[in-house]
């Protein structure tokens, strides 16, 4: 349709005016027939959060095969394998209890086999690991410049308030398939910001875990020259658990994550591609 | 960005208690901007939609082919991507290019008046022997002597562990050493400075690198494998690497690398270079044992 112009409601935020390309009107709204969006990401904002999805997981892969050269956690080794890693304990485990994996060549290299690049790929997981590491950090510097462009920033500042809403909203999601199942009426609790508050606890933490990660990479990256950064953290040998732990906070934020976007809809899940959404009643109950 | 609203919405009872003031002028900078909503025929907004997906999709089809080219081929055949080798031209070129521009940052962060943390001896922990094949035999110990290249001189210098501890003044460190496989050590070690011996037999003026060879390293079957290493002269020149010639107090052992090795708590564990046997001073970066197998050049920590 030629004659198709935004009609804006209100005046037409710059960001999606760019993306548009066609002259604006914001004389005589034309509400017949018009739906009502709402901008939700930035550009930039949406950009780096996909590039996390192939970052991190270039990361963790190649973060595991360097785990494999040297494992923190360590047990006396295994009188019958000398096998001093749990984590290759777990593929032993695996090897031996799951039908069909019985004839598996070396069962402690299953699970570097099957969540990194392969055991005895030190060379390569570094250089792999340093390459996804400086993409993560310049990725950091995009959400942070499409935050404050976009404002968005402010709708992930904890609250006084979060920890009773967030434990409200935690009761929800626990207590929903068990409502569904039963036919019970389970209400979602109102809330009038962008996110609610258990959103806000895990958006605002990620950004936090991301710089802690990268913190906790350089001091153990650089443990002599930026040895007061490995201090920070306990020393040289603490911040590589430290860095360990992270990973797993990342892995533990990205199941639930993508549980729920999957369980709310194709509208969550498509603002963060084209920026707007069409849930407006949200946005109406924050102005009240 | 605009953040104004022509419909001033009324204010209301407060719960949450951050929006406590009129949408049109927000309390605090840290408050919560009230969202944009706008008015968009349908068709226009299933067009971008389309756009969008399109675009996201192709960039993440992108992503996943360059972000699988970049894998390992053995990662790729284990994950029955590939059957065969395949060989994609140029694949490590943007890995090689990370790891080069990780040793400039590592170079920039070097300082040679940055003295690296020591410890106090109830610090110390166990060192395990990580020769990378076999452990040589004592046999070179007797004969052994250190050869000097590379001069300004222009004259080659052989010397014994005798000569060299007669005219250096032996000094001790208690430091940490950090192997590329994550594990570290504090270790205490003595020895006579790098740099006084750079002083005692100056390098030639063009030389920047100084190449350590140990010729009596062995390889898995006890076969001979010299192991070469680079060193920056500006590292060689820090005051806390050493060429050790003792370890935790008595002279080093064969697993240590009697009767002289390299302690630079700058670098990498494998730069350590056990047993060294001769050093040339070079105008270009010598070859690197490791470095040709896929590790960093520089190796700065």
């Amino acid at each position: 349709m030629a004659t198709t112009r935004v009609a804006a409601a209100t005046p037409v935020p710059h960001s999606v005016a760019q993306l548009d390309k066609e002259p604006v009107v914001t004389s005589a709204p034309e509400r017949q027939g018009g739906v009502l969006v709402l901008h939700r990401h930035h550009l930039l904002v949406r950009c780096s959060h996909w590039l996390n999805v192939p970052i991190l997981l270039g990361l963790i892969l190649s973060g595991v095969s360097v785990y494999w050269a040297s494992p923190v956690y360590q047990h006396k080794p295994d009188p019958q394998t000398g096998n001093v890693d749990p984590l290759a304990d777990i593929g032993v485990w695996i090897c031996a209890h799951v039908p069909g994996l019985h004839q598996y060549s070396n069962p402690p290299d299953w699970v570097y086999n099957h969540i990194s690049l392969g055991p005895g790929m030190l060379a390569v997981a570094l250089r792999l690991h340093w390459f996804c590491a400086y993409l993560f950090m310049l990725n950091g510097l995009v959400f942070v410049i499409g935050s404050a462009m976009g404002a968005g920033w402010r709708s992930l500042l904890p609250r006084r308030t979060d920890l009773r809403d967030a434990l409200k909203m935690f009761r929800y999601y626990t207590g929903l398939p068990f409502a569904k199942l039963t036919r019970r009426t389970w209400p979602h609790p109102r809330f009038k910001t962008k996110y609610n508050a258990l959103q806000r606890v895990a958006y605002f933490s990620v950004p936090v875990v991301g710089l802690l990660s990268v913190f906790t990479g350089w001091a153990i990256h650089k443990p002599m020259q930026l040895y007061w950064l490995a201090a920070i953290f306990g020393g040289y040998d603490k911040a590589r658990m430290w860095h360990f732990w992270l990973m797993w906070v990342f892995i533990l934020f990205v199941v639930p994550h993508v549980i729920l976007v999957l369980a709310d809809g194709w509208d969550t899940l498509r603002s963060m591609i084209v920026g707007w959404s069409t849930r407006v009643e949200r946005s109406e109950d924050f102005s009240q | 960005m605009n953040l104004e609203d022509e419909q001033s919405a009324p204010e209301a009872d407060n719960t949450s208690s951050t929006e406590s003031v009129s949408p049109q002028k927000p309390a605090s900078f840290l408050q919560e901007r009230r969202p944009q909503v706008m008015e968009v025929a349908p068709q226009l907004l299933r067009h971008w939609s389309r756009r969008d997906v399109l675009l996201f999709g192709m960039g993440a089809m992108a992503a996943a082919a360059g972000g699988v080219s970049l894998l390992p081929q053995t990662t790729l055949e284990r994950w029955g991507i590939i059957h065969e080798k395949k060989n994609w031209p140029k694949k490590e070129w943007l890995l090689n290019r990370s790891l080069r521009i990780d040793d400039d940052v590592a170079e920039a962060l070097y300082s040679r008046n940055r003295i690296v943390p020591t410890y106090t001896k109830s610090q110390i922990t166990p060192l395990k022997n990580n020769y990378n094949g076999a452990t040589p035999g004592p046999s070179y110990i007797p004969d052994w002597r250190l050869t000097l290249d590379g001069l300004a001189s222009g004259l080659s210098v052989s010397l014994s562990i005798r000569n060299l501890l007669a005219s250096f003044l032996v000094r001790e460190q208690i430091t940490r050493l950090v192997c590329v496989e994550g594990w570290s050590a504090i270790a205490w070690w003595a020895g006579l400075r790098f740099d006084d011996l750079l002083r005692a037999y100056p390098p030639m003026s063009q030389a920047k690198w100084a190449r350590l060879e140990s010729s009596v390293n062995l390889g898995r079957w006890g076969n001979p494998d010299p192991y070469l290493v680079s060193l920056d002269l500006s590292t060689a020149r820090h005051p806390q690497t050493l060429l050790a010639t003792h370890f935790n107090g008595k002279p080093l052992t064969v697993e240590h690398g009697a009767p002289l090795r390299l302690v630079v708590p700058v670098k990498l564990g494998l730069k350590n270079i056990k047993a060294i046997t001769r050093i040339t001073y070079t105008k270009d970066e010598p070859t690197d044992y490791w470095a040709k197998r896929g590790y960093s050049r520089y190796d700065g920590i």
